[in-house]
């Protein structure tokens, strides 16, 4: 199926730059970021209300909570690992900890930067922020939730973390109306449902569509909220099918498959099949190959899924 | 008049001083040691430098203090006892389960902590957040911090120290609380950083020297702020740890005292006789 592409970084900087016309105290730290995440517009518009500290990303975590301390919302876009690994313990202490009213946007996530290889790769934040308490993860799925996304998230109260990648990125669903918690079936299916979060669901959709003519019937689950987890989601169709299978652009370790299967152990034991990255220094490459190296390209998820379920 | 005022904000820190004694009496034990190495610098914080009001504790133009050194964190409730931010019973439940004074300062917990320090590093690009949060709201509030030297390995603080410079902060204060000692020894062996003034100029830094456990001195360098127009301040307060208690001055063995009934009393009486001399 053919989309229509959109620029995700345009999109993080319009909406950003169209809340800070709402909102004041919405501010941008930068560690020499910003300019390549759309926010040129907000800079121009903004310079007072702009931030740039260079690349130090311990000094801009702290520096976005001092801000926050005074009432600023703040909004730190960069590559994703070193939003999250790079500076883990400020955000741990100062963003968590503290709960302090920072937006942090971890680009770049997943392989996007393929060609770069692992010091780049953004395999492990989900896992990362996951483990700090009351912090809200995003990992919209198509450019009408990264908008729906972007705009929840600037006006919620309390700390985010939303990953994203920055190249195109399809619009999928015709609304852009986004709810933090909650996931939704795009796909009813009763032989196994697929969950799924984050730019690589565009292959689970597809995947779908080709079990079905295989005569498989998947129910495809979209879940661009991480934490707070939609449970009573994941329960029904973990009832309803008996067999889940997880995918994500993100190691299988600690992700949206560790978050479900932490679920499906407490509220409705089922197997779960988890889709995602292995636990490996993979190799840079264009990214269709780093993608379908480990089975989330269209093929490569139908394929587990087939076999998960005979 | 200035020597009454001095000699108040000398009784303040004794007084102080009690309080801390009083908090690890009720835990068994504390960090002694950089308590009473810091207080003098805090208490003339709280007493004479720092424009806050206990009744309105989260008025937006007070004066931020942060304690980057967290595990001092008894020096900052002995001092916001003593200003009347909360009642000086909540002491006595120093190191309880669930209580509002724990070995690290919590903001959630007592009014007039302003940030969750503890792990080392933090303190000082919080304040630089605070120092810019404040200056864009058009504020005159001053940000004022306080740091180990121990404490200066730590990375984290020469980003800030770069973003402050840069920035132009000069309404932001450092106190480095200079003891020379941290728990594995005298901090010129373990890791040095001197001459800590220097690097802090380094980077574009207005610098000062004094000696930190002198309250006349403390005082002075608040009078003088900021050092120069359009540069952040960095004190580099030379103290004694354990300043107060003959037994531990100086000895990084007091950095975590757990007292005998001794020794407690010793302290007790140290202090008492200080404070009848002082109020002669």
């Amino acid at each position: 199926m053919k989309y229509e592409m959109f620029d995700a970084k345009k999109i993080i900087g319009d909406v950003t730059l169209a809340e800070a016309d709402v909102n004041s105290s919405l501010v941008v730290v930068s560690t020499d970021s910003a300019p390549r995440t759309g926010m040129g517009d907000f800079i121009r518009k903004y310079p007072g209300r702009y931030y740039e500290v260079g690349i130090m990303e311990q000094g801009a975590i702290g520096v976005s909570v001092g801000l926050a301390t005074t009432g600023k919302v703040p909004v730190f876009c960069a590559p994703a690992p070193f939003v999250t690994a790079r500076p883990f313990e400020m955000f741990k202490i100062d963003v968590g900890y503290m709960h302090q009213n920072v937006k942090a946007i971890g680009r770049n996530c997943g392989f996007n930067y393929s060609d770069l290889g692992p010091t780049h790769y953004g395999l492990e934040d989900m896992a990362l922020v996951r483990l700090i308490p009351d912090v809200v993860v995003l990992a919209p799925i198509d450019a009408s939730q990264l908008k729906g996304a972007m705009r929840a998230m600037l006006r919620y109260d309390g700390p985010v973390y939303l990953r994203i990648g920055t190249g195109p990125i399809p619009k999928i669903f015709e609304k852009a109306e986004f709810e933090i918690g909650k996931g939704s079936v795009v796909r009813e299916g009763k032989d196994v449902a697929i969950i799924t979060t984050g730019e690589i669901s565009v292959n689970v959709f597809a995947a779908a569509e080709k079990l079905a003519s295989e005569g498989i019937d998947a129910m495809v689950i979209a879940m661009p909220t991480v934490v707070p987890l939609d449970e009573a989601i994941i329960e029904k169709a973990a009832k309803a099918t008996g067999k889940i299978v997880v995918v994500e652009e993100h190691y299988v370790v600690g992700g949206l498959g560790s978050a479900v299967c932490e679920t499906c152990a407490r509220l409705a034991p089922v197997p779960v099949r988890r889709l995602g990255v292995p636990q490996t220094y993979l190799s840079a490459g264009p990214y269709e190959d780093l993608v379908k190296c480990c089975g989330l390209d269209t093929d490569g998820i139908a394929g587990s899924v087939r076999e998960f379920i005979r | 008049m200035k020597m009454d005022k001095e000699k108040e904000i000398k009784l303040s820190a004794a007084k102080c001083r009690q309080n801390i004694l009083r908090m690890i009496k009720a835990n068994g034990s504390g960090h002694l040691g950089p308590a009473y190495s810091c207080i003098d610098i805090v208490a003339a914080l709280y007493f004479y430098g720092m424009h806050v009001d206990p009744a309105a504790p989260n008025q937006k133009d007070r004066d931020i203090f942060l304690l980057s050194a967290g595990h001092k964190g008894m020096a900052q409730y002995a001092a916001l006892a003593e200003a009347g931010f909360f009642d000086k019973s909540i002491l006595d439940t120093f190191g309880q389960f669930k209580c509002r004074v724990p070995g690290h300062p919590d903001m959630h917990k007592l009014p007039g902590i302003e940030a969750n320090t503890g792990s080392l590093g933090h303190g000082l690009n919080l304040a630089c957040g605070i120092a810019l949060g404040k200056r864009q709201d058009g504020l005159d509030s001053r940000v004022f911090v306080i740091t180990g030297d121990g404490e200066l390995a730590e990375g984290s603080n020469w980003e800030a120290a770069a973003v402050a410079a840069h920035y132009k902060l000069d309404h932001l204060t450092v106190f480095v609380d200079h003891n020379g000692l941290q728990i594995s020894g005298n901090t010129r062996d373990v890791m040095s950083f001197e001459p800590v003034a220097a690097h802090f100029a380094g980077f574009g830094w207005a610098v000062k020297e004094i000696v930190g456990n002198d309250v006349g001195q403390i005082m002075a360098a608040i009078d003088s702020l900021p050092l120069e127009k359009g540069k952040p301040n960095l004190i580099v307060a030379n103290t004694i740890k354990g300043k107060g208690f003959s037994k531990a001055e100086g000895q990084a063995g007091y950095h975590y005292w757990k007292p005998s009934d001794e020794d407690m009393a010793l302290a007790e009486k140290e202090l008492e006789d200080y404070i009848a001399e002082l109020e002669k």
